[in-house]
């Protein structure tokens, strides 16, 4: 129901009692008219019986004042006669005034104004004169005709009277018959009126109540729902893993989730109103520019959000935890910002699995190269060995000495491939300067016989010096990583081929990438069944694999880490149509500003790893 | 006293083909040699071979499926196993008599050599 609608019912129902009211009001006023009509025909009435009375009076001060002038013959008695005559014709005017409408009563005052004349003509004045001349009036005849006149007189005004009386009994009668009936109508009227009121302000009422019941509903439906909401996400929030935080536009802490208290070892009621980086004192990893603060964000309109920042969490109890920080600002529907959420997502362990999976890789590396290493010095130990045997057991000199030298170059071989191995795995924390073709072609010195067993040719195009600044070790695992999947994957009789450019600045090459750098340019092709697009975006993701449980999936992930630390790019593409089937990777290394600290064999190595006692050396962040 | 028993050498590795023939040759063997699983497959088949030399890591076809290709054609014809691995998985070396890593030295395989012949 809306505002109208209940102005309408209101006035409805407010309408039906002024109604009622107007209409008692109106009974009433016509009561009271009726009384007055009442009392003025009985004032009136009052007035004719009066004057009738009067008249009355006055006929008998006429009929006396004869009677007496007869008796004594002083004229001094005639004086009422003489004076009532005015005043009789006044009263007689004035009571026909007063008897208007009543026709009898004025047929009865005619009859008496006649009479009356008759008697003044025929009685009165004959008997004055008589009187007056002395004569006797006695006479019997006079007198009758007198009396009898007399007695008209007296008849017609009593019976005016008299009729005038009825008269007033009946108006009184009517009028009061009219208040009973005014009275019996009113409270008649009253109770039906009431009833009717009452059933329709009911009807009323119960329209409003049941607009407002529905209302009522309606709002408390919404007030649940609402509410039920605000439970769900406050359950969300609750139920996360993540910790979740808001900050308002001062960078002070407004709420905070269990997962946050939980991280942060602070309580939500304690850490309100407390600056975020009080309740949260965060670090940036080693080496890495400070994190920027909440307010930092609220204030510098460049950042729109934080994206997902790798920082150092120190606890209360001493405890540092890995966290990963994202945000975004809070805003409402204007676009005026209200404050700013931070999600913390704890990466502790996972990084520390992450160490350990990256451990266990660079052992499976180490492990499966440690197989071709055995055998590609067990290969020429082997001939060395029985080289010797047959010097020992032979006599001709020259060909002791053919042997020898074989034994020479095999023995050459075996150090070569030594030599290259403790190359391979003694590590450096700086940058040094190397030359990427030496070391693809280190590389290749071990994979060869991949290449070979596979029947896959190998055409190598290479530019060199080919110098960029970078770590060794780790640059011989991506791309021992690289040369072995191409390997696996060419069929064989294809060919793998491998080149390195020189990139000036700002050129554009084929790579897939625009390289605007200087730098290096690796690109190893195999022509192999390809890698179908769905599965390319995930290549480069840990624990991806598609050579089944022989893989542990993480060598190209470790290899893009590894590509990415020397500030480089590497990307694949692959075709898996039969015309032109294969996978490129492109590998780019820039010349970066590393300060290059010592060349790769100087020095003693700081880890020696051997085949047979495979050892992991300490970790450095891939 | 080892008579003129004729062995197969497979190896693709070509000096230490040649070296292990010079050396079996010296000890009284006849050798002949091949580089890979296919010829020497061949050869095991057209020639009266008496025993077989076999490398494992070999480029096509590995060691293991060559001796049991070949166990399937002439099961009597004794296969010593060679390989520069250290371990080798138990359905290779179940296929073959004697299966030993180089780099044991020439008298340790002449020995396991004699003793395929019985001597």
């Amino acid at each position: 129901m809306n505002l109208y609608q209940l102005k309408r019912v209101l006035l409805q129902t407010l309408l039906l009692p002024i109604l009622a009211a107007v209409l008692v009001a109106g009974a009433l006023a016509w009561q009271l008219l009726n009384a007055q009509n009442a009392v003025t025909v009985i004032e009136q009435i009052d007035a004719n019986i009066a004057t009738t009375t009067l008249i009355t009076a006055l006929v008998l001060d006429e009929n006396t004042a004869l009677r007496s002038f007869q008796i004594t013959s002083n004229e001094i008695f005639l004086q009422p006669y003489d004076l009532a005559r005015k005043p009789l014709a006044d009263n007689v005017a004035h009571l026909q005034r007063g008897l208007e409408g009543q026709a009898d009563a004025l047929e009865k005052l005619t009859g008496f104004r006649e009479v009356h004349t008759r008697w003044v003509l025929t009685t009165a004045e004959p008997l004055i004169a008589a009187v007056a001349s002395g004569q006797d009036t006695r006479n019997s005849g006079l007198n009758l005709r007198a009396k009898a006149q007399a007695d008209n007189m007296q008849r017609l005004l009593g019976s005016i009277v008299q009729a005038q009386q009825e008269r007033r009994v009946a108006a009184i009668g009517k009028w009061e018959m009219e208040l009973r009936r005014t009275v019996v109508g009113l409270i008649g009227s009253v109770l039906v009126g009431g009833l009717i009121f009452g059933v329709f302000a009911r009807s009323r009422l119960h329209v409003v109540n049941q607009a407002f019941q529905t209302t009522l509903a309606s709002v408390r439906r919404h007030a649940q729902a609402t509410y039920d909401s605000e439970q769900r996400v406050r359950t969300i929030l609750v139920s996360l893993v993540d910790a979740v935080v808001v900050c308002d536009l001062s960078g002070s802490i407004a709420l905070m989730n269990p997962a946050a208290e939980h991280l942060s070892g602070w309580k939500e009621a304690d850490a309100m109103k407390q600056p975020f980086e009080r309740v949260f004192p965060l670090g940036a990893a080693e080496g890495a520019a400070a994190p920027p603060s909440p307010r930092d964000v609220l204030e510098k309109e460049a950042y729109a959000l934080l994206l997902g920042e790798s920082l150092v969490l120190s606890r209360p109890d001493g405890a540092a935890l890995l966290v990963d920080r994202s945000g975004a600002r809070l805003q409402e529907g204007s676009g005026t910002t209200t404050g700013i959420v931070l999600v913390l997502h704890d990466v502790t362990q996972q990084r520390r699995t992450q160490a350990a999976l990256l451990a266990s890789e660079k052992l499976a590396t180490a492990g499966r190269l440690a197989a071709t290493i055995a055998h590609e010095i067990h290969n020429p130990l082997d001939s060395v060995s029985n080289l010797l045997y047959l010097i020992q057991t032979g006599d001709s000199a020259e060909e002791n000495a053919e042997f020898i030298a074989l034994a020479r170059t095999e023995l050459d071989r075996a150090t070569q491939i030594s030599r290259s191995l403790l190359g391979m795995y003694r590590e450096s924390r700086t940058a040094v300067a190397l030359d990427v073709t030496d070391l693809l072609e280190s590389v290749l010195l071990l994979l060869q016989r991949r290449f070979i067993q596979g029947n896959v040719k190998l055409d190598k195009q290479f530019v060199t010096p080919a110098m960029v600044t970078g770590f060794p070790v780790e640059l011989r695992q991506v791309f021992t990583n690289l040369l072995a999947n191409a390997a696996d994957a060419a069929p064989p009789g294809t060919t793998v081929t491998l080149a390195t450019v020189v990139v000036p600045g700002s050129a554009v090459h084929d790579g897939g990438a625009h390289h605007h750098r200087p730098g290096v340019l690796v690109t190893i092709q195999d022509q192999g069944a390809g890698v179908a697009p769905a599965i390319q975006a995930q290549l480069f993701e840990p624990f991806f694999s598609t050579k089944g449980e022989a893989g542990t999936g993480l060598g190209l992930w470790v290899s893009k880490g590894i590509v990415l630390r020397h500030e480089g790019t590497i990307d694949l593409r692959s075709s898996c149509a039969l015309e032109n089937q294969g996978t490129t990777v492109s590998v780019f290394l820039p010349f970066t500003e590393f300060a290059p600290a010592e060349s790769e064999m100087s020095g003693a190595p700081s880890e020696i790893i051997l085949p047979q006692h495979v050892r992991t050396g300490p970790d450095h962040a891939a | 006293m080892p008579g003129n028993h004729l062995v197969l050498c497979v190896d693709d590795e070509h000096v230490g083909l040649q070296v292990r023939r010079l050396l079996l040759e010296r000890s009284g063997y006849k050798v002949i040699t091949a580089h890979d699983g296919a010829s020497g497959l061949h050869l095991f088949r057209e020639e009266p071979v008496e025993a077989v030399v076999l490398d494992y890591a070999m480029p096509g076809m590995h060691g293991g499926e060559i001796a049991a290709q070949m166990r399937a054609e002439k099961p009597f014809v004794p296969i010593l196993l060679l390989s520069a691995y250290v371990d080798l998985p138990t359905e290779v070396t179940r296929v073959v008599d004697i299966y030993m890593t180089k780099g044991e030295g020439a008298p340790a395989l002449l020995d396991k050599l004699r003793s395929l012949f019985g001597y």
